[in-house]
């Protein structure tokens, strides 16, 4: 229980953001997770065990399962099933409202940057190839996926470099994301989704249509979801910078049914269609949102 | 809305609070970046809508509540009526008119309706403040206002009303409201009303309600309605009693039609009883249909001379006053009428009057006829007294005497009927000199006599009768179809005459020229006839329109000094012509027995000018000069007050009804005072005020969208 709650500690969002580098963040978010568990939750990644059979003459020695024997005095050899690599993309939304910061440490693009670096690191830990795709109101940076963990260094490099200041426009940068990356992999997308929710939909459905698996990233701000003003406000929006005053307080209830529609809107809409959605909350500890992602990875991979 | 303390609407003024509160209390917002303004936009423009009828209906709930405590202190009246436009405070003026004509005389449940209509007269009269002016009036015919002009002496008006009488009169509205309203109209800075305590006869106000656009009235005095009585009690009437003949002979049968009005919802029998100066007479039962009148024709004879009285009764019921029914009748005797007729020349008998005297009297019996013949030659008249005839008549004469002629002037003057007809002994210079235009005893004739027209020898041209006066008594007899027709008559020969400028043409002849002239000359009238009475210049006299001529026209001059009133009406103002002295006194004998003085008669060329307006009872009523009887005259109710159908009140506009239900309801006393006061609202207004604190403080802290309740 201390291990954990240490860990917990190294993953919470308010360290991260005392940590300049980012590489040195995304190691320090895995090393912490393996190390508190001892035993990866990974393990495995790419010598899975596949079943038993029996010894015939000319098997390796060293495959037989002793233990097995010393329970039935048969030679039984156990089998492994080797992993193929798994191409996988951070695509990571740069727009004027990521870089909101909240109440919170870390800003909403911090917070994704983080959390694409730390699954880049695993992901590269286990022999998969990461590549980085950026776009606000269009593509803004894209490096071609790679194995080695060599290449974390690149992603991390480009991650701490972005700034988050244009438009968005989700749906036009989704279709050049599925023009360009032709070859079948795991898209992991991080976004506030601040753009037409049925566009961003469709675009990604058919996204998924082109044999791609599709792990979404609802990146929002403790704020966001429980909109914790109760006074009289000029709201200036981060992207057009345009005002709106209203009373919070009495605006509270209906945006907060509002988003929750939003959230319900992308959760249904994207499970229906196959797309894993996470809803990334940036006040929570990062564990919970990687764990969740190799869960989904793992099914993936079965499939 | 009249308020009883407005001082308090100074508060009014605090409405601006909760307008200055929610202009002027609005947060100063506070910068926020935020990510996206997309949600932020749509909420807002969801509840921007919401929260703007909120904020609408908060002001509003809270100007109300303002509104309705500062009405909760001022305490509004509404509802009165009297007085709008004017100050709460005012005084009123009010006249109270109460309906004292016959058909009050009714009973309602076993109340009188007249002592039930003084009870509510009381009733409003006890609201008058001392500040409030009023005056009573009384409407029946005529009606009008007791005190001319309206008195704060509430005691008097009390008096006033406590000693009203009810009358047999009719029933003329107009007469009270009119000087009513008059009073009030000028009073602008009053609270005006006019009461009117009536049992609403549908008789009554209907042609009121007709004739006058009530709405025009000054719409700031309010016109009230006070209903007494109820449901139209059953009732019989007679409602005429008359004789179609023109002159009523002693001993002589005389058709009276007599008129008995059932207005029930059955059949009646009525138990009629005619008396002839107090004696009973007949005694008959009459059936009369439900809802019906019917006329009926009863026989009687008088045995006196003069004027006599006739009464005729039915047996009682809800209104007494209309089951009796009086008439005056004046009983002749045959009347003497006198033919001058020209000396005999030759010895041989002269034969002008055979025509006047068969037409008049054939076999000259005095019993039992109407006239009495007598006549006389020219030469015989210097010693005759005019005065012992009923008329006079001249028979184309030459000349006569100049002392019958002052006698014969005298006679006309008092009364006596003087009838002339020309033919060929006239000599016009002498008939204009000594008849027309002797004024100092003379003036005689209605018309001054010219030249002779026409030829009766040749009888080449007959001239006919044209512009007959139907209207006059002499000729309204053939108005009637079946009675003839006397322009059927030939005229051959006549004088060319010019009437005097008072003098009544009677008929012209064809061509135009007058036929025949009427002129009153004092008491007296002077009938002249163009023409000859004979069949020598006419062949009128042998023409079945002859006879009735001469009798209708002697008859309208001997009866017509007579007072005949017809159809008088309790209240109506009766005249009369005298032949008396300024010494002689005058009394007049009401139905009661009491006899009355007559002062103040104008005297002219010795006739006194009798008026009266002491009518009000109805009944027989005998003049008298000196000792001797010399008219009489009947006052009877009027026929409409016996129907008692009631009026719907809704089609009087402007009166405003004011009932009140014997154990029902607000008295009259209450609701003369909501009338003039209105209804005090501030109770209602603080129990608003309550109720709508409550729903202001529901409304100020419903939360705009309670939608969600668990938030992520």
């Amino acid at each position: 229980m201390d291990k954990t709650r240490k860990i917990s500690r190294f993953l919470d969002p308010e360290l991260l953001a005392s940590l300049s580098n980012l590489e040195i963040k995304a190691r320090t978010v895995v090393e912490g997770m393996i190390e508190g568990q001892h035993k990866s939750p990974f393990k495995g990644f790419n010598v899975e065990f596949s079943e038993y059979r029996q010894y015939v003459p000319g098997d390796p020695l060293k495959d037989i399962d002793w233990k097995v024997y010393g329970r039935t005095d048969k030679f039984y050899i156990k089998e492994h099933e080797q992993e193929t690599n798994l191409s996988g993309y951070m695509i990571l939304d740069t727009s004027g409202s990521m870089s909101y910061k909240g109440s919170g440490s870390l800003s909403k693009l911090d917070y994704a940057s983080t959390l694409a670096a730390s699954l880049s690191y695993l992901m590269l830990r286990q022999q998969d190839s990461v590549g980085l795709l950026t776009f606000a109101d269009g593509i803004s940076k894209i490096i071609r996926p790679r194995t080695g963990i060599a290449h974390l260094k690149t992603i991390c490099n480009e991650l701490d470099n972005i700034k988050a200041t244009e438009k968005t426009n989700i749906g036009e940068s989704l279709d050049i994301v599925g023009q360009t990356m032709k070859k079948r992999g795991i898209f992991v997308m991080f976004s506030d989704l601040m753009d037409d929710a049925e566009v961003i939909i469709n675009k990604l459905r058919q996204l998924k249509s082109r044999r791609h698996e599709i792990v979404l990233y609802h990146i929002l701000d403790s704020d966001e979801i429980r909109f914790p003003f109760d006074e009289m406000t000029i709201f200036k929006d981060l992207e057009d910078k345009s005002e709106i005053t209203t009373d919070a307080f009495s605006l509270r209830n209906e945006y907060l049914t509002r988003i929750r529609q939003m959230i319900n809107t992308f959760r249904s809409a994207l499970r229906k269609s196959g797309i894993d959605y996470l809803l990334a909350n940036t006040s929570m500890p990062l564990e919970a949102n990687i764990r969740s992602f190799f869960t989904r990875r793992q099914a993936i991979l079965e499939r | 809305m009249n308020f009883a303390s407005p001082w308090f609407l100074l508060g009014l003024l605090g409405i601006a609070i909760p307008i200055w509160l929610h202009l002027f209390f609005q947060k100063t917002p506070v910068m926020k970046d935020f990510p996206s303004l997309r949600l932020i936009m749509k909420s807002v423009e969801y509840l921007s809508h919401q929260r703007k009828i909120r904020n609408l209906i908060l002001m509003a709930l809270r100007i109300a509540l303002i509104f309705l405590a500062v009405m909760a202190l001022a305490r509004p009246f509404i509802g009165q009526s009297a007085g709008a436009g004017v100050s709460s405070s005012a005084p009123t003026a009010f006249v109270i008119l109460l309906d004292n004509s016959m058909s009050m005389g009714s009973t309602y449940q076993g109340v009188s309706v007249f002592n039930t209509a003084r009870a509510r007269a009381l009733d409003i009269l006890d609201q008058m403040n001392p500040s409030d002016k009023a005056t009573i009036g009384l409407i029946n015919e005529p009606g009008g206002l007791v005190f001319p002009q309206l008195t704060w002496d509430k005691e008097a008006l009390r008096q006033s009303i406590n000693n009203a009488k009810l009358t047999a009169a009719g029933t003329d509205i107009a007469s009270a409201i009119l000087p009513a309203l008059e009073l009030l109209v000028p009073l602008t800075g009053y609270k005006r009303t006019i009461y009117v305590v009536t049992d609403m006869t549908e008789s009554a106000w209907k042609p009121f309600v007709e004739k006058y656009d009530l709405e025009r009235i000054d719409k700031g005095i309010d016109l009230v309605m006070v209903p007494v009585g109820g449901t139209a009690p059953e009732n019989m009437a007679i409602t005429n009693l008359e004789t179609d003949a023109s002159v009523v002979m002693l001993g002589r049968k005389v058709p009276l039609k007599l008129t008995i009005a059932n207005y029930t919802n059955k059949k009646q029998i009525a138990k009629v009883s005619i008396s002839i100066n107090g004696e009973r007479r007949i005694g008959t039962d009459i059936e009369v249909e439900a809802g019906s009148e019917k006329i009926s024709v009863l026989d009687c004879s008088f045995s006196k001379t003069g004027m006599n009285h006739l009464e005729a009764s039915i047996q009682g019921d809800a209104l007494p006053l209309d089951d009796t029914r009086h008439l005056a009748i004046r009983v002749f005797e045959p009347c003497k009428v006198l033919l001058i007729k020209p000396d005999n020349v030759n010895n041989t008998e002269n034969n002008d009057d055979i025509f006047i005297k068969f037409a008049l009297n054939p076999l000259n019996k005095s019993k039992e006829n109407i006239f009495v013949v007598e006549s006389r030659l020219t030469s015989e008249i210097t010693n005759v007294e005019p005065s012992n005839y009923s008329a006079v008549i001249l028979l184309n004469q030459r000349h006569i005497p100049e002392v019958f002629i002052k006698k014969l002037s005298e006679y006309v003057l008092a009364g006596g009927n003087l009838v002339t007809f020309l033919g060929d002994r006239v000599e016009p210079d002498w008939y204009n000199k000594y008849l027309s235009d002797n004024l100092g005893g003379g003036y005689l004739l209605p018309a001054r006599i010219f030249k002779r027209v026409g030829n009766s020898v040749s009888k080449a041209v007959g001239y006919q009768l044209t512009d007959i006066d139907l209207g006059h008594p002499a000729f309204s007899i053939f108005g009637k179809d079946g009675n003839g027709d006397p322009s059927r008559a030939k005229i051959y020969e006549f004088f060319q005459v010019r009437p005097n400028p008072t003098a009544m043409m009677l008929c012209r002849m064809s061509h135009g020229l007058p036929g025949i002239i009427e002129e009153k000359r004092g008491r007296g009238r002077s009938l002249l006839v163009t023409f000859t009475p004979d069949n020598r210049w006419s062949d009128w006299p042998i023409k079945p329109t002859w006879l009735p001529f001469l009798h209708q026209s002697l008859i309208a001059m001997v009866t017509a000094n007579d007072l005949t009133i017809n159809g008088a009406r309790p209240g109506m103002i009766i005249s009369a012509t005298l032949n008396a002295t300024a010494d002689n006194k005058v009394t007049l004998k009401r139905p009661d027995g009491s006899i009355e003085n007559v002062d103040g008669l104008t005297l002219t060329k010795g006739i006194l000018h009798f008026t009266t307006k002491n009518t009000n009872m109805p009944g027989y009523y005998e003049l008298a000069v000196g000792n001797k009887l010399v008219s009489a005259f009947a006052i009877n109710p009027p026929a409409e007050e016996s129907r008692l159908t009631r009026i719907n009140l809704r089609k009087i506009p402007r009166f405003i009804p004011l009932e009140q239900e014997v154990g029902k309801g607000k008295s009259v006393k209450e609701k003369v005072t909501i009338l003039r006061d209105g209804y005090d609202m501030s109770g209602i207004a603080i129990w608003l005020l309550l109720l709508l604190a409550l729903i202001e403080g529901f409304f100020a802290n419903k939360p705009i969208d309670e939608r969600v309740k668990n938030p992520i």
